[in-house]
């Protein structure tokens, strides 16, 4: 990569290629990016949990998690939600554009450490895109992990996420998918109620158990609450936050909670960490 | 010491500003700032501090991270690079302690910025000690002495007197990179050391341990009542960092990827896609300021990154005085 006086940029992006744009949900697309440089597709190396800046060049850059794992294949996924200026820009992109990615960023989901645990997932809408490549890593290796049971939510049906898959997920020995919506419609037939009533109903055992926990802040505090409510101690809540940034380094100062930075302390913590933390999420 | 004739000095800075760029204060209007000169006529040599830091010579308030070119064969993306050698004239210690703060984000933690470490490289600094505290100055409570020569290359202290009959400064050779640029300074050695400068008072500083249990002190609420989010101090101050990046377009219709200063004061400052604020009042975004310099700063990056040079003090529209606020702070009960 070229830099000024042989410094490694950070700034500076890789180009990448969309080799594929699909819709996940009502303003939500999955897009998928192919690197340019043969060299950087074969050596790039990620692990679930962590993020990088994608760039839609002439509007800007934003952070994203990276939704696939590298088990799958070197095709680097990520699934954006239409909200703001780069987001609305990435949505008008298609098969062929070109994008910039700079990352990865971040720390990691501990799935070493999961090994031999039951794994509870809870995801509120576009707030599932982190856990997928958990999904994903566990089912690809399922005898490595036990029980694992997921929550997914979002606030009507059609803004649940990756609902293609719900029938693999199912179909995984040991595997458990749960789903609840604020509000249903005339074709819906599941659970009607947020995540944390869906969560008492179903109640997982706290024994042996890991959680992890993405979605919008206010539903990460009362899940957390719901989970602390069926005996999970704070250590073996997960979550993994989200936070404006410019950098991912930790020197724009954007994503700081207290002395902590979302960007290289984070994004994933556990609760038991968080609740040290001088400011809330 | 060695010691050089405000003649002698003003020769040299002349030629010096022949064949690099010379940055000094100089007046722009009512105003004192670093910027460059043509020779040493348009330097102010005696002065208290400048109205604006030289944080800009190495994080400009904006520039361009890289150039965005869309061509036949695509994206291609350039990186600016500076051509200029500088000599920064006439730092101030406070000043010079400020980027010893920068550089400990910016150079010491991986990765290097680049940008600003090129900056760094090309930029060499020469100080010029303190002959007064200013009426907003508080470094010594800081641990900043007013010849302080520990973040300069070069560092210069006026004489007058039998050892400069005319006026001089005593030269005090810092680095190896203020060695090179020392070359035709006519210098001489004279019996004596530099005169020690005068201190006055001492502003309380808690150590960052012992911040966290002020954090929710109803203190900070009342401080940001006047607060005007106005955003200024952290403009003039010399270790606000922060920033933002944005695509912008150019007048031949390529884009420029451009870094420019953000305050913590901004409402939206960490306001998420979504619309969710984890910092929603101004009393939060007030208190993450003294946080960041005295508590979260420290404990992340080592400095304490606040160097005690006033200027928020003096800039601020409502006075809301950092010295009266850790003098304020040291005395608040644990909450």
């Amino acid at each position: 990569m070229a830099s000024n006086k042989g410094w490694q940029n950070p700034y500076r992006p890789y180009l990448g290629t969309l080799v594929g744009v699909e819709d996940l949900a009502t303003d939500i697309k999955m897009f998928q990016v192919e690197l340019d440089d043969p060299d950087m597709r074969e050596s790039f190396t990620y692990r679930p949990g962590q993020f990088a800046f994608v760039s839609t060049f002439g509007v800007g850059e934003a952070p994203f998690c990276l939704t696939s794992t590298l088990e799958r294949g070197p095709t680097l996924e990520f699934a954006v939600n239409k909200v703001g200026t780069v987001t609305g820009a990435l949505h008008r992109l298609g098969e062929g554009d070109v994008v910039g990615l700079r990352g990865p960023f971040g720390n990691w989901f501990p799935l070493d450490e999961m090994r031999g645990k039951n794994i509870v997932l809870l995801g509120g809408g576009i707030g599932g895109a982190p856990l997928r490549p958990v999904v994903h890593t566990i089912l690809d290796n399922r005898s490595d992990y036990g029980k694992l049971t997921i929550l997914w939510a979002a606030r009507l049906p059609s803004l649940l996420i990756f609902t293609e898959e719900f029938d693999d997920w199912r179909a995984a020995p040991d595997t458990e998918l749960h789903l609840t919506v604020d509000e249903g419609d005339e074709t819906w037939t599941d659970n009607v109620g947020l995540i944390t009533e869906l969560l008492d109903q179903v109640a997982p055992s706290p024994e042996n158990a890991v959680t992890i926990t993405c979605g919008p802040p206010i539903m990460i505090k009362f899940t957390l609450l719901t989970l602390e409510k069926l005996g999970f101690t704070r250590d073996q809540m997960i979550v993994t936050l989200e936070a404006k940034m410019k950098c991912g380094m930790g020197k724009c100062g954007r994503c700081n909670l207290g002395e902590k930075f979302v960007c290289t302390d984070g994004p994933v913590f556990s609760y038991a960490e968080v609740c040290n933390f001088l400011e809330s999420f | 010491m060695n010691v050089t004739t405000r003649a002698d000095l003003t020769a040299w800075l002349d030629r010096l500003a022949e064949r690099l760029t010379l940055i000094a204060p100089t007046a722009v209007e009512d105003q004192l700032l670093y910027q460059p000169v043509d020779g040493s006529s348009e330097i102010t040599f005696d002065f208290v501090k400048t109205d604006l830091p030289v944080k800009e010579y190495f994080l400009p308030a904006t520039h361009a991270l890289l150039s965005i070119e869309r061509g036949k064969e695509g994206i291609r993306l350039e990186e600016p690079t500076l051509e200029e050698e500088r000599v920064i004239f006439g730092l101030r210690p406070c000043d010079a302690r400020a980027i010893r703060v920068l550089d400990a984000l910016f150079l010491e933690e991986e990765p290097v910025d680049p940008y600003y470490a090129e900056r760094r490289e090309k930029t060499t600094l020469v100080g010029l000690a303190c002959q007064e505290m200013g009426d907003e100055c508080f470094c010594n409570s800081l641990g900043l002495e007013l010849d302080d020569p520990s973040d300069v290359d070069l560092m210069l202290t006026e004489i007058t007197g039998r050892e400069a009959p005319e006026g001089g400064y005593a030269v005090r050779v810092v680095t190896e990179k203020g060695k090179a640029i020392l070359s035709g300074l006519m210098l001489e050695e004279v019996a004596g050391s530099p005169p020690k400068l005068a201190f006055r008072g001492q502003t309380p500083i808690l150590e960052a341990e012992a911040w966290p249990e002020h954090f929710d002190d109803a203190y900070w609420a009342r401080l940001a009542d006047r607060c005007l989010s106005c955003r200024v101090c952290t403009y003039v101050c010399p270790t606000c960092r922060c920033f933002d990046v944005r695509d912008y377009e150019t007048q031949s219709g390529d884009f420029e990827r451009l870094r420019a200063w953000d305050s913590c004061m901004a409402e939206g400052y960490r306001r998420i896609a979504g619309g969710h604020n984890p910092r929603p009042t101004k009393a939060e975004r007030l208190r993450n300021r003294f946080y960041c310099k005295f508590c979260y700063y420290p404990r992340d990056f080592g400095p304490v990154a606040c160097v005690g040079c006033g200027r928020c003090i003096a800039k601020c529209p409502v006075n809301v005085d950092i010295v009266e606020i850790l003098e304020d702070v040291a005395t608040l009960e644990r909450v």
